[in-house]
This record gives C-alpha cells, sequence and structure tokens, in this order.
C-alpha cells in the first residue's frame, strides 16, 4: 500500500512521458485523452461486473424478502406460486449478464423502465432502511473534508520538508530526516494512531479519544465548527504525520534530480541567488512529478481513511463502508465499491493526464 | 596465506554472504586482484558498507529466528483462554513472598495472578498483580484486618477472606457481588456471642466457604454465579474439609464420605460411589474434584482434562493431595511429592527436595505453588507472571507475539511469492514479446490494479471468508494480497525488460536460435533480476502491513490464530490505551520494528543497485 505505489507511479509516468513524446499535435493528446477516456469506462464496466459477480455469491433472495410480510396470509402453493411469479419479475433466474446490465442500467428492466446504477439507483439499505443515495452524503462530505484537510497540511509540510533535505542532502540533517520517513511509512497507520491517542487523548488530554462531536450537545453555527475541529485535529494529525514519510522522500528524490540537471548549473553559473535557483529553476521543474504523485496520494487517501474513520469512529465513508460489511448491508457495500472504484479509475486518469498537461514539452509542441 | 585472511576481515555478515554467494576465499594474486567484480558481489559490497541497512539486516535476522525458533519453545494453545489470568500486567513476581514473610510463615493462599500470606503474628502480605479492577487493589488491605490478629486466610477469584483470633471474619477485594454478604447462619453464629473457632477458611469464585473446629461448614458469596443458596441437610455439621472449584464447593465428613452439598445438579453433584466412603482427603482444580482413598487411590470427577487422571509413577501411596488450577499435586507416604495434570506454566514439575528434608506443608492454587519443608525452606514452582502481561481472555501476549509473527510472516512471504510469480510471468511475457501480448496483459494489469486495494480486500475477506474456517483464512488473505499486489510488479519488470530486450547479448542469443522461453528466462530475467528482489522486499513489508491492517479491521485472519495485526484490534479505546497497554505497545513495536528494518534493508539493495542513488 505504503511502500508500492510510488514506485508503480514512476513506472507508469515514464511510459506516459514518452507516449506523449512520440505524439506531439495537439488533435493527438485530445485523441489519446478520449482513448483514455474510453478505456477506462471499459475498465469500470468489467470491475463493476466482477464486482456483481462477487456480490452474487451472497446467498440472498430479494423475491422471498419481499413476501416475506404476506406470507402468513397466503396458503403453501399460492406463496409458491407467487414467489415464482415475483422471481420472473425481478427476473432472478435470468442469466448473470442480463441481471449484471439490469443493475448498471445498460439493459431494461423487465417492465421495460430503466432503474439501474446509471440512472441514479443506487440500491436499498437494508440496516439504514432508506435509498443508499440518502444514508451515503454526510459520510461522503466528512470524508471529503478530511481529506482535503489533511493533504494541504501534509503539503504544507512536505514540500519545505523535502526540499530542504535535497538542497542539504548528505547532511547530518538530511540523514535525520530520511530514517524518520522511513519510520514514517513502515508504520502503519493504526499504530501511529494509538500512539498518538495514547499521548495526546490519554496522557495530556488534548484531544479527544475518539468520535465527532462532544456528547449530548446539539452546536449550530460557528460552535458546530470549532467543537467539529477540536473532534477532527487529532485525527488530522495522524493523518498528516502517517503521510509525511513518503511524501517527503518523493519530493526530495524529484529535487535531487532536477538540481543535478545543467540548466541549474547554468542558472548558478549565471550569478543567480541560491533561492531563486532552487525555487524558480529547480523545484519547478521538480514540481512535474510530485504533482502527479500528489494526486494519486489523494486519491489513494479514499480508501485509506477506512483505517482512521474506524479507529477514530468518524462518520465517514470508511467506517460506513466497514459498518455496512459488518451489517451484511450488501447494497450498500456494493454502491461504496463502485464508488471507490471510480475514485481509483479517475485517479489514475488525472495521474495520466497530468503527466501530460504539466510537462513543458507538451505546452512547448502547442 | 595471512595477508589474504587480513584482507578478507570485515563485518562477519559480509564474510558469510561472500562465502554462501561465491564460495571459499579464492586466494588472488595480485595481477588479478579485484580488477573485475561481479554485479551481484557489487551489490552486496554496497548494501553492507551502509550501517543502516547492516543494522536493519541484524535486527530483522533476529525478530526473523525469534518468530521461527520461539514457537518451537512456546507451543501455541488455539483453544487456550483462562479468565482467571485476564489482562495481567507485565512482571514475573507472582510468587516473589516477601522475605519477612517467608522466615515466618503461616500460610499462605494462592490467588488468580497473586499470592497473599499470613505470618504468625497474624500480619497479612500480599504480592504479584493484585489489581482486580481499576478502583480494586486486593494490596490495599482495610486498616481494621491490618490491626486483628490474623488466624486464616483465603483468597478467591477477586477476593480474600480472614479469620481473627475471636473468630471475626473480615472480606476485601471485590465485594460488589455479595463477596461479603455472610449467609445467615453464619450472622446467627457470629451474634450469638460464644466465638467461633475457625479450621479452615476457603475462597472460591466470588464465594467463600468456612469449617469450624466442631465441624460446621458455611457458605457465603454470589448466589447468582454459584451454588452456595443452601446447604444439603445433614451437611451443615461433622465436616472435616472443604475444597472449592469454579462454581461448586465440596466437602468431606468425619466418616470419610466426600459429598457434593449443593442443590444444584451438575457435574460434580454426581459423586462416584467409590468416593462415598474411606475418603482420607479431597482437593479441587478450576474443573474436576478429586477424592483420596486410604488405599492412596485417587477418584477424579466432574470436567477434568485427560492429563488430570494420569497419575506419575510413585513410591508408596498418596497421604495428601491439594489441587491448582488444572493440576494436582500430591504426597506419599514415603515423603515424595507428585504433581500431575496440566504443565503449562511448569506447575506440574515438582522441584527436588533438599537433602533430608521432609515435606511440611504445600499451598497449591491456581498456578501457583508453595512447599514448606522441615528445615523452614520455601521452594516455589509454577506460573512466576508473563513477561509481557495477558490478553483480555488471560493468554500470554509473548507466546502470541512469537506464533503470530509467525503467521504474519508467512502470509506476507507467500503473498509476495505469489505475486512475484503472477508479476514477473506477465510482465516478462508483455515486456518480450510486446504487440498485442503486450496490449492485453497490461490491460489486465490494470484491470487489475484499478482495484481499489483496501476496500476490494475487504469485500472479498467478507463475502468468501465468511464461509471459510479460520485455517482456510489464512490461505485467502494470502491469496487475496498475491492477487490483488502484482500489477506493480509486472509493469516494472515489463519496463525493464523492454530496456533490456535491444541489448546485444539478446541479439546473439537470438542469432544463434535460443528458443524465446529461454531468451526471457534465462538471459533477460536474470538482469532484471535486482530490481525484482527490491521490489519483492519492500513489498514484503506492505504485504505484512496490509495483512495487519485488514486484521486489525476484523477482515484478515480471525482469532483465535495470533497475528500481529489482530492482536491489536479494538484497541482504539481509552481504557486498553491506558490501562492495558502491554496489550498495544509490544504488538505494535514488534510490528513496526520489523517493517522498518525490511523497509531499510529494500532502500538499501536499491541504493546498492543503483549506483546513481549511492552518489545522491
Amino acid at each position: 500500500m505504503s511502500g508500492l505505489w510510488p514506485v508503480q507511479a514512476l513506472t507508469s509516468y515514464h511510459l506516459t512521458r514518452r507516449c506523449f513524446r512520440q505524439e506531439r499535435s495537439v488533435t493527438q493528446v485530445k485523441k489519446y485523452i478520449a482513448l483514455r477516456f474510453v478505456y477506462i469506462i471499459f475498465v469500470f464496466l468489467i470491475i463493476s461486473l466482477l464486482m456483481f459477480m462477487l456480490y452474487n455469491q451472497i446467498p440472498t433472495d430479494p423475491a422471498r424478502m419481499e413476501l416475506e410480510p404476506v406470507r402468513r396470509e397466503l396458503k403453501p402453493a399460492e406463496y409458491q406460486e407467487l414467489y415464482l411469479r415475483l422471481r420472473e419479475q425481478l427476473g432472478l433466474d435470468d442469466p448473470l449478464l442480463m441481471r449484471y446490465g439490469r443493475w448498471m442500467g445498460i439493459l431494461p428492466e423487465k417492465n421495460g423502465s430503466w432503474n439501474g446504477l446509471l440512472q441514479g439507483n443506487f440500491g436499498y439499505s437494508n440496516f439504514y432502511k432508506k435509498p443508499v443515495i440518502d444514508v451515503i452524503p454526510e459520510p461522503m462530505f466528512n470524508t471529503v473534508f478530511i481529506n482535503i484537510f489533511a493533504t494541504i497540511m501534509a503539503l504544507g509540510i512536505t514540500i519545505p520538508l523535502g526540499i530542504r533535505t535535497a538542497v542539504k542532502k548528505n547532511t547530518r540533517f538530511d540523514g535525520t530526516v530520511q530514517v524518520i520517513s522511513v519510520v514514517g511509512y513502515s508504520v502503519p497507520v493504526f499504530i501511529i494512531s494509538l500512539v498518538f491517542i495514547y499521548f495526546f487523548a490519554v496522557i495530556f488530554r488534548i484531544f479527544p479519544v475518539m468520535g465527532m462531536k462532544t456528547p449530548g450537545t446539539n452546536y449550530t453555527g460557528l460552535r458546530f465548527v470549532v467543537d467539529r475541529l477540536y473532534y477532527l485535529a487529532l485525527p488530522l494529525i495522524v493523518l498528516t504525520f502517517a503521510s509525511l514519510g513518503g511524501m517527503t522522500r518523493y519530493v526530495r528524490a524529484a529535487m535531487i534530480e532536477s538540481l543535478s540537471m545543467d540548466y541549474v548549473r547554468t542558472a548558478r553559473a549565471k550569478g543567480l541567488r541560491e533561492k531563486t535557483v532552487i525555487y524558480s529553476h529547480a523545484w519547478r521543474n521538480a514540481l512535474l512529478p510530485v504533482i502527479t504523485v500528489v494526486i494519486g496520494w489523494f486519491i489513494g487517501i479514499f480508501s485509506g481513511s477506512v483505517i482512521i474513520e474506524n479507529t477514530f469512529s468518524l462518520n465517514g465513508m470508511g467506517k460506513l463502508y466497514i459498518d455496512g460489511l459488518n451489517n451484511l448491508d450488501y447494497e450498500l457495500v456494493l454502491a461504496m465499491q463502485m464508488f471507490y472504484t471510480i475514485i481509483s479509475l479517475v485517479g489514475i486518469l488525472i495521474t495520466d493526464l497530468s503527466y501530460g498537461l504539466v510537462d513543458p514539452r507538451v505546452r512547448v509542441n502547442k | 596465506m595471512n595477508e589474504t585472511m587480513k584482507k578478507d576481515k570485515g563485518f562477519f555478515l559480509t564474510r558469510w554472504a561472500k562465502r554462501l554467494f561465491f564460495g571459499g576465499g579464492r586466494e588472488l594474486s595480485f595481477m588479478e586482484e579485484e580488477a573485475l567484480q561481479s554485479p551481484m558481489r557489487t551489490i552486496i559490497k554496497n548494501f553492507f558498507s551502509k550501517p543502516l541497512s547492516r543494522i536493519a539486516l541484524g535486527v530483522f535476522i533476529a525478530i526473523f529466528l525469534f518468530v521461527i525458533i520461539g514457537p518451537l519453545f512456546m507451543p501455541l494453545d488455539l483453544s487456550y483462554q483462562d479468565n482467571t489470568q485476564k489482562n495481567v500486567a507485565p512482571g514475573l513476581n507472582m510468587m516473589s513472598v516477601p522475605r519477612e514473610l517467608e522466615s515466618n510463615l503461616r500460610t499462605i493462599a494462592p490467588g488468580t495472578t497473586f499470592g497473599a500470606g499470613l505470618d504468625k503474628e497474624g500480619k497479612v502480605y500480599t504480592w504479584g498483580y493484585t489489581r482486580i479492577t481499576e478502583t480494586i487493589n486486593l494490596a490495599a488491605i482495610p486498616p481494621e484486618v491490618r490491626e486483628a490478629r490474623m488466624v486464616d486466610l483465603a483468597v478467591g477469584y477477586d477476593h480474600a477472606v480472614s479469620v481473627d483470633e475471636e473468630g471475626k471474619v473480615y472480606v476485601w477485594g471485590n465485594t460488589r457481588l455479595d463477596q461479603a454478604k455472610l449467609s445467615k447462619p453464619l450472622q446467627e453464629a457470629l451474634e450469638s456471642g460464644e466465638p467461633l473457632k475457625f479450621k479452615q477458611l476457603e475462597a472460591g469464585n466470588q464465594f467463600s466457604a468456612a469449617v469450624t473446629e466442631d465441624g460446621r461448614l458455611f457458605v457465603w458469596g454470589n448466589s447468582n454465579l454459584n451454588d452456595v443458596r443452601r446447604i444439603k441437610k445433614g451437611y451443615d455439621t461433622n465436616i472435616k474439609k472443604v475444597t472449592t472449584n469454579i462454581n461448586t464447593y465440596l466437602v468431606l465428613t468425619n466418616d470419610g464420605e466426600a459429598a457434593y452439598v449443593g442443590t444444584q445438579s451438575n457435574a460434580f453433584s454426581k459423586v462416584p460411589e467409590a468416593a462415598r466412603t474411606g475418603v482420607v482427603d479431597i482437593a479441587s482444580t478450576g474443573f474436576s474434584n478429586a477424592a483420596l482413598k486410604e488405599d492412596g487411590s485417587v477418584i477424579i470427577w466432574g470436567n477434568p482434562a485427560p492429563a488430570e487422571r494420569e497419575l506419575p509413577p510413585h513410591e508408596g501411596k498418596l497421604v495428601r493431595i491439594w489441587g491448582g488450577r488444572n493440576h494436582y499435586v500430591g504426597l506419599t507416604d514415603s515423603g515424595q511429592l507428585i504433581a500431575w495434570g496440566n504443565n503449562t506454566f511448569n506447575q506440574s514439575v515438582v522441584p527436588a527436595l533438599s537433602e533430608g528434608a521432609q515435606v511440611v506443608e504445600v499451598f497449591s492454587g491456581y498456578y501457583q505453588n508453595y512447599m514448606l519443608d522441615s528445615n523452614g525452606k520455601l521452594t516455589k514452582w509454577g506460573l512466576k507472571g508473563y513477561l509481557l502481561g495477558t490478553d483480555h481472555l488471560g493468554r500470554d501476549i509473548l507466546n502470541r507475539i512469537v506464533n503470530g509473527g509467525r503467521v504474519t510472516m508467512t502470509v506476507g512471504a507467500i503473498s509476495v511469492v505469489i505475486s512475484l510469480i503472477i508479476g514477473v510471468i506477465i510482465g516478462g511475457l508483455a515486456g518480450y514479446f510486446g504487440s498485442y501480448v503486450d496490449l492485453v496483459l497490461m490491460r489486465v494489469a490494470e484491470i487489475v490494479g484499478g482495484l481499489p486495494f483496501l476496500p476490494f480486500a475487504l469485500i472479498l475477506s467478507a463475502i468468501i471468508g465468511s464461509r471459510l474456517t479460520t485455517e482456510q483464512r489464512v490461505y485467502l488473505i494470502m491469496f487475496v494480497l498475491g492477487i490483488l499486489s502484482w500489477p506493480g510488479l509486472a509493469r516494472l519488470v515489463r519496463a525493464q525488460i523492454l530496456a533490456t530486450r535491444e541489448m546485444e547479448f539478446v541479439t546473439a542469443a537470438k542469432a544463434m536460435g535460443v528458443r524465446e522461453n529461454s531468451i526471457v528466462f534465462r538471459h533477460i530475467i536474470p538482469n532484471v533480476i535486482s530490481v525484482i528482489i527490491v521490489n519483492a522486499t519492500l513489498s514484503f513489508a506492505s504485504a505484512m502491513l496490509i495483512e495487519s491492517t485488514l486484521s486489525y479491521l476484523g477482515f484478515g485472519i480471525s482469532p483465535p490464530t495470533p497475528t500481529w495485526g489482530n492482536m491489536l484490534t479494538g484497541s482504539n479505546n481509552s481504557i486498553i490505551i491506558q490501562q492495558y497497554w502491554w496489550r498495544w505497545v509490544f504488538p505494535a513495536i514488534i510490528l513496526s520494528v520489523c517493517t522498518i528494518c525490511i523497509n531499510l534493508i529494500g532502500d538499501g539493495l536499491r541504493d546498492a543497485i543503483d549506483p546513481k542513488s549511492a552518489e545522491r
């Protein structure tokens, strides 16, 4: 999870860069983007089919569930007949692909209407007793808020730190940061959480241990925001801390590569101030690989927040997902799985495209 | 010769690795000295030149050996759990009897994780892990107990009971569940004004029993849990001895009858016919009762473990017996002391008596044994304590760390091997054959890579894992991790091969008519092996991390099989974090140290392989 993806991103980056170098004209870039788009949709369909097949492994019977309330009032023969008719109506005996098509909304229902995922029918949550679409918004808002906040905090720390270690490479400062960053990306997030809870919530009692708001209160307006931030502070600190390791190393590597380039030497030879050399010349060029990784990382914390949200019991997507799995609320889980898939695919797409967008060689050729 | 030996000096692991990979040292003449070095040799040399890599490798090997060899000495009993041992803090002081007591001993009452003793002046001592809950501590002896001169003492699961010279009864410790609520007959007897003379005091799981000199039996305590509401008619007098087990008690009458005098019917209430007459001594473990007959035979009933029925060979006949939690201790008429039953904590291994000494008294209870000999020397055997504490089911954390480490590492290693095999084959084929093979395989890789890792692993584990046994779940997790994590490696291998296949030696091999399979796997792959090794090392760490994350969330390997991850499940509440810190600190430390070391090794290898990165 943490150790793996920078390597992937790096290779993917090089491959795409090669691809962009080959196709230089704008139309070709547009064609490339369109192709990627079509391809992503194709991948989404395949993954959703896989998920649907997996979902069908769960022994559930919607027809029987629907008939459960009237079961007592019917004679067994009547019940059986009604049951079979309902199965037929719901199309439960059709081949998997047809059921998948209906669920996805690319095939019409038996009665001719279109009512699938693409039409906005995400299913019905058995646990919350309401449509999935009504369950998701609040947790999603929380998760997005947490992630954006954590990203801003993490970038605010890692970029200056990464640049500094690159400039002062092989010094004691650099070595210390290197070792700490290995610790940062080797230790699992839940252990970091436990340690932080121990120190900040249990020993020093600065922050609450878990939850989203002070129990029993119903604040509105500014007090609500302050209370919410107070409860989110510790998870945000943990999330930031956990991301420091990998990001710092990445910024450092990109910066070192950029500092070793000829244009940096030229800039220095021209007599430019060191600050200008570092920030205008080296850093702007190092930004390219960093941005792509930042995007990938931002997308990654959506699924990574499963751990943080469960440890601090925050009402976010990750907690909703785990609760859904624990409560056997599989329609909710399936819908959320689709959400994660889309997030992950869009992440790949944006990363791919951003290689081109931030690569000066592509811009020059416009 | 001597000079070459000197040159070979260096870190011992370097020498060892050299011997392993390149055979014994061949003497070099100065002409050919180190002119050429194989790439592998350079890598190893570079790797070991960094102190951080050396330390990381050393620590990792130490942890690895610890979890591979450790289980041989600490076998895992998956079904083991003991409520009496739960949440015990680290320490080895469960049998550290205070010195001033040892020399002036009247009686010892061995408890679950602690001990209590009484000296000849009637002063009460406690030792071991005496904390029952956050607020209740048995070591906090009430002032009235301190002031009175005690004559007898017994400790139960969470309370202590003692009587003083005037026949007054004291109870302290956990008294919230009627432990201190004396029974009506006892209250009446105490209020009658005539001082009671107690012969024996026993305490069990939240209940207590007492026998007076004139043979009266009193029982009191938590009657919801234990069979102490009433005493069977005709058995409240003429009693010689009482013993307690998990929720019931057993008496021995002066007529030599072992009797169950509660009112419930259970495994203990069916006293065997043979134990109804001619019994000289009785004893109870947690789950069984034993009666010793005049002829030295022992009758055991209840729910004993098989080992509790197997008496070891001994000389003479048994004359007295004592019971622990799940073992018995017996004394023969020739003065030999034997013990049998469960031996997890060495509680059934009796130390040899010192020369010329006679056994005076034995105090056995739970997992502790104390023996006082005629020289006044106190010998102890059994459970000293837990080095790293115990968890909420009374399981030894050290044992679970050792055995859990083996599971975690095995799962990590096998999943990496699976992902390596798939990744190398697919990456190799795609990179070498190019065109549509490449297109198809890389699209497959992208689909798998496009799956959101953690959510997908969770749902797989939840849906498939729900119908698997615990052992099958371990394999499931290995495969899920392996099958989901190969695309990164495949892409890496493909990229490397794209670069390598244009090189001259491949062209040469092709020109010589070497088969394509053979070119890929014998000419190209060895040249990209270094990248694969680095990647495998780093993915080993991340596989361990993901496994422990899944297990922590409750969707990985499920208890009772231990892993470093599932030992931390449920640790995210302030009570465990603060009060039972040993339950999360130790697994967290070893897991973190292990992954840090693996990542450092991986980084070191990468730097060693790529000279460019070493320059940085």
